[in-house]
């Protein structure tokens, strides 16, 4: 057993509670947590141990540990916790402590903070508006129609360069930010622990076990989440397959949209929104019915979830009424479904989504390390 | 006193059912003889008391249930009374209606008859002079709270305390824990002690003696002549009975060096840090280098729950290290209180005030074994400790080390002195005066003037403190007449002490009243009968001085007892102790008992008779309960109670079985100091006692086993019957005894 020097850090501590872990304090350690938790290795339990971490400050201990990703908030410790610490809700907390911390920009600690909102907004709505003002845009009737006379989104919003070359850049910005918050968090949980096997092995049984969503099954109190996040799930591949499918149309055959509704490009792309509306209904819709029990959750979860509310309703809509041809309210929509967007695409590095990444490279390094089999 | 004799046989609750009731009445002669069909109902109460007042009988034998249910109706001045326990003892423990029930109930009238022949009415022991001033000594939180609830109830109080001005412990902490609500309040608030001491002065009742001692306590209770030595002369005041407030001692900490306690300045204990806060008025300064302490580590249960210091919980400690966690606080936003615990124990509404400081980011708690604290340089300390809940072996740094030292009573060092002063007598003079010599002799209390010495004896298993059986009688000590609160009774924190200065001020008042009529005190508190022996007959043996458990019993030069009855529980054990038999009670006495004994007769010989001597306080009420449950007892054991094991007598046992009796039982309680002895340990001095009947056994050529001694709590009444039952087929097995018939 290893001798570990301790310093408590209250500004951690703080933060923990900041984030969504408001009853961190409330803890007695009894265990009862780990002892309900069906996800927990047993050797090395948790989420005893990192309750412990959190509320004496021990920051390096919980950010760089794997264990608090292999957690997938059941919420079985908070709905048994004796004395309503939600331990469920306080590893929330530490994720984003822990994702914050990994990106390297302001922009992490804006993200999780409700103060920022407004300018988290302004940056892409300016940008748009950077685009379309100087054409005069604003004035709808002075947007160029389809041969038909219909609504033609990339007429109002050209596709190239305003669009695709905006949400590259915000890709690729995330994309760095991922791969460089990745590579600490990776050197981090590999101090003083030895890896062991394959890595691909690893990664291949880590893809396999997402895909099924197999740990969630373990769940008791919240067992419906289930199907909520893997509708969410299979629905943004579905969203990403059609995005790639859009880049080949247009880049490859100079197909430009409005693409029919008959399209393949159409019916996966229609087919996974619909799958995305109901799935983010039904992860709002369990949270809320499971409040009482597994906590009300933090502002960083919620905004996670509006914003992908407020994409898949914007982009719904934008649809209906570009085919309904109401152009007073079709370009707004489709304006601010272009900016809740960019939200997600641009902050994802520092938003709830990261958990996508991280959660994914902890499994790995946990099946990689033997401490998840 | 002309005795006139009635004998009273109620036929309720089934007596009437299970024993027939004529024949029962029948072996009454040449006395007035009743039956009736409720006797505790209006109209048999009227009965005896027509008697009383007509037949002018003042003897009454009341065969009814057990003597511990319907005191209240079974109560006639002016008479003496003896129970008869038809009803637990015979009719619930036994078949209805068989020869052997009939035998039972049968002895059990003729024993009582036979002990109201040989009793006496007694005539309550009231001793001239008496005062009913009461001394509280110690001027703490207990202390003048037992000061001003004796005032206020109309009593005369002297105070002495040792220091220069009132206040005790309160005096040096910065704060205290409110008593109130915690939620969302002050968790820190003044002592308000000043108050306290003001009321206290102020109280025209309240005679206060600061920079005082007591030099010596003479008397007893009711007649205590104590001298307070107060600058430099001494008074010599009357006092009636003594509340002992003299509170605790912090544990000597330079015993923890393995804490770092005298290697680094920065390592305190909890008083210290108290001092440190006042002084700094909140600022926390730390002693090396006057530098703020912003990291402070509370090290719980330093050497406590621990058999290498003290083995018990002070309980107080903590709620006050969460309390002092509040001053690292309180200034200093980034400050971290880290508390390090074997357990958090904090009794009572105290778990609240945990809560509360739990919540605070800032105040950080775990469970920790502390293997030692070393120097981290710049004055600071690392804690090492294991056993944590993260399994791992861990390291802190801090600027400052609190221990939370324990509690010592003020009672505990004399104790120690004392008894080591006695093991040093039983080596020899020699051995003695060395001890005095080298021995530093540490602050007496008391300084009493008793044969058993000076001090509150020491107790086993009471660590030091001033108890005799907390759990039946606390605030009693093993002294008649000086009650314990606070502190010098048992670990407790200042509002618990503020109570327990009430109970042990109604209890010195309690004293002075029974005094004043002439009733024992405590446990018996009804009892006008009072040890009277014979003293011409005394050899000065001093048995009953030494093995008198409330040292009631001094010695005059030549070594006669000397009885001091105020102080006096009437438990009999001198009277088990003197071997001449001169000890007596007026309805209490060797040949009372053994008189009884002798009214028992086999029927023939083959029939097996048991006698069990029973303690009347645990091992009696076990008994009546069993028979409630109707659990069924051997018809050939006949009970007989004594007030307390330690008043059996050896010459009983001789008696019964010369006489032919197959066995003899002794039921008391269990063994030790262990607190379930309502006379300290009378038991254990029964059994001691009971080493010596093999002789008598070998003399008459009789096994061993016919006599046995058996311990039982209040609590065993479901296995006792079975334990009887087993002891009589054994004694079946031996057979009867070949003196039957002599």
């Amino acid at each position: 057993m290893a001798e570990q020097v301790i310093s408590p850090d209250l500004k951690f501590v703080e933060d923990v509670i900041a984030s969504g872990g408001g009853d961190l304090k409330k803890c007695y350690q009894c265990a009862t947590c780990t002892v309900v938790c069906n996800v927990t290795p047993d050797n090395k339990p948790f989420p005893r141990k990192e309750m412990i971490y959190a509320q004496w400050g021990i920051k390096d201990k919980l950010i760089s540990n794997p264990d608090i990703w292999l957690c997938h908030q059941c919420s079985d410790c908070t709905a048994y916790c004796p004395r309503g610490a939600k331990p469920g809700e306080v590893l929330g907390a530490v994720r984003k402590l822990a994702i914050q911390h990994y990106s390297p920009t302001p922009l992490s600690k804006m993200v999780g903070d409700p103060k920022y909102l407004l300018i988290l907004f302004a940056i892409p709505v300016l940008l748009f508006l950077s685009y379309i003002v100087p054409k005069g845009y604003l004035d709808f009737s002075a947007i160029p129609r389809g041969e038909d006379g219909g609504i033609v989104y990339s007429k109002f919003m050209p596709v190239f360069p305003q669009i695709d070359v905006t949400f590259g850049a915000a890709a690729f910005f995330a994309v760095v930010c991922f791969v460089l918050g990745i590579k600490r968090y990776w050197t981090d949980m590999n101090k003083g622990v030895s890896a062991q096997g394959n890595i691909a092995d690893s990664i291949k049984a880590t893809i396999s076990e997402i895909l099924a969503h197999k740990r969630f099954e373990k769940c008791n109190v919240t067992k419906d989440r289930k199907t909520a996040h893997l509708l969410v799930f299979y629905a943004f591949i579905g969203l990403a397959i059609t995005t790639t499918l859009a880049i080949v149309y247009l880049y490859g055959f100079h197909y430009e949209s409005p693409y029919p509704l008959y399209d393949p490009l159409k019916l996966i792309g229609n087919i996974s929104a619909l799958a995305l509306l109901y799935g983010i209904t039904s992860v709002t819709g369990n949270r809320l019915k499971n409040a009482e029990k597994a906590g009300k959750g933090s502002y960083f979860d919620w905004l996670f979830i509006t914003v992908i509310y407020a994409i898949v309703v914007t982009g719904i809509l934008s649809e209906l009424l570009r085919l309904a041809n109401i152009a007073l309210l079709a370009y707004p929509i489709y304006f601010a479904h272009l900016v809740f967007v960019f939200f997600l695409f641009a902050y994802a590095p520092f938003s709830k989504m990261a958990h996508m990444v991280y959660r994914a490279t902890a499994i790995v390094f946990a099946k990689h390390t033997g401490r998840d089999k | 006193m002309e005795k006139k004799y009635g004998v009273y046989i109620c036929k309720g609750c089934g007596i009437g059912e299970g024993v027939n009731i004529e024949k029962l009445a029948n072996n009454v002669k040449g006395m007035v003889c009743k039956t009736h069909d409720i006797l505790c109902s209006p109209e048999g109460i009227n009965l005896i008391k027509e008697d009383m007042k007509n037949e002018g009988v003042n003897a009454i034998t009341i065969a009814a249930c057990s003597p511990r249910v319907k005191t209240e109706e079974f109560d006639f001045p002016g008479a003496l009374i003896e129970r008869v326990n038809l009803r637990e003892f015979v009719v619930w423990s036994h078949e209805p209606n068989n020869e052997e029930t009939q035998s039972l109930a049968e002895d059990y009238l003729l024993m009582g008859i036979e002990k109201i022949k040989k009793g006496d009415l007694p005539e309550p022991n009231i001793l001239q002079d008496l005062s009913s001033t009461i001394l509280v000594i110690g001027g703490g939180v207990s202390g003048m709270n037992a000061a001003i609830e004796a005032a206020n109830a109309g009593y005369k109080v002297v105070l002495v305390e040792k220091e220069a001005q009132l206040g005790g412990f309160a005096n040096r902490l910065y704060k205290k824990i409110p008593t109130g609500e915690y939620f969302n309040k002050p968790l820190i608030v003044d002592t308000d002690i000043d108050k306290l001491i003001k009321e206290v002065e102020s109280h025209p009742d309240i005679k206060v003696y600061k920079s005082s001692k007591i030099e010596k306590t003479e008397g007893q209770p009711g007649l205590y002549d104590v001298t307070v030595s107060t600058n430099g002369g001494s008074e010599t005041i009357k006092i009636g009975a003594i509340v002992l407030a003299t509170g605790w001692k912090p544990y000597d900490a330079t015993k923890l060096d393995y804490l770092g306690y005298g290697k680094s300045q920065n390592v305190v204990t909890n008083i210290e840090f108290e001092e440190i806060a006042k002084k700094g008025n909140g600022k926390i300064l730390r002693p090396s280098d006057g530098k703020e302490a912003k990291k402070v580590a509370f090290i719980q249960c330093a050497g406590q729950r621990d058999q290498n210091h003290l083995p018990y919980c002070s309980s107080m400690c903590c709620a006050t290290s969460l309390k002092q966690a509040r001053y690292v606080r309180q200034n200093n936003k980034d400050a971290v209180a880290m508390v390090l615990y074997k357990d958090i124990r904090t009794p009572g509404r105290l778990e609240l005030y945990y809560k509360e400081a739990q919540n605070d980011p800032g105040v950080m708690l775990t469970k920790a074994e502390i293997k030692g604290v070393s120097d981290a340089g710049n004055g600071n300390l690392f804690i090492e400790a294991e056993n944590t809940l993260l399994g791992e072996k861990i390291k802190l740094e801090a600027d400052m080390v609190v221990l939370a030292a324990g509690m010592i009573p003020t009672t505990r060092e004399p104790q120690e002195y004392l008894d080591g002063l006695t093991l040093a007598g039983t080596k020899g003079d020699e051995a003695k005066a060395k001890y005095i010599e080298e021995t530093p002799k540490p602050e007496f209390i008391l300084n009493l003037s008793y044969r058993q010495g000076p001090e509150i004896p020491s107790l086993e298993g009471a660590y030091g403190f001033a108890d005799s059986n907390f759990i039946c009688f606390p605030y009693e000590t093993r002294r008649t007449g000086i009650y314990a609160a606070g502190g010098v009774r048992r670990p407790m924190d200042m509002s618990e002490a503020q109570d327990d200065a009430a109970g042990a001020a109604f209890k010195a008042i309690q004293c002075i009243d029974h005094v004043s009529r002439g009733v024992a005190v405590h446990p018996r508190a009804w009892d006008i009968t009072f040890p009277d022996p014979l003293l011409i007959r005394c050899t000065s043996c001093k048995r009953c001085t030494e093995e008198c458990p409330f040292g009631a019993i001094d010695e005059d030069e030549k070594g006669t007892p000397f009885y001091k009855i105020n102080r006096c529980r009437r438990c009999g054990t001198c009277m088990g102790a003197c071997p001449e038999r001169i000890v007596s009670f007026k309805d209490y006495s060797v040949d009372i008992i053994g008189s009884m004994i002798k009214t028992i007769e086999s029927p023939d010989e083959e029939t097996i008779r048991i006698i069990a001597l029973v303690c009347e306080n645990d091992a009696y009420p076990a008994l009546d309960t069993a028979a409630l449950q109707r659990k069924k007892i051997d018809p050939a054991v006949r009970f007989i109670p004594l007030r307390c094991l330690g008043g059996m007598n050896l010459v009983w046992i001789a008696d019964a079985l010369s006489r032919g009796l197959d066995g003899v039982l002794l039921l008391g309680c269990k063994f030790g100091e262990n607190y379930q002895c309502h006379f300290v340990k009378g038991s254990e001095l029964a059994n001691y006692r009971f080493g010596k009947v093999g002789e008598t056994l070998n003399k008459l050529q009789l096994e061993a086993e016919r006599v046995q001694l058996m311990q039982v709590a209040i609590a065993e009444y479901d296995k006792l019957p079975d334990m009887i039952n087993e002891y009589v087929e054994r004694v079946k097995e031996i057979g009867p005894n070949p003196f039957k018939g002599f």
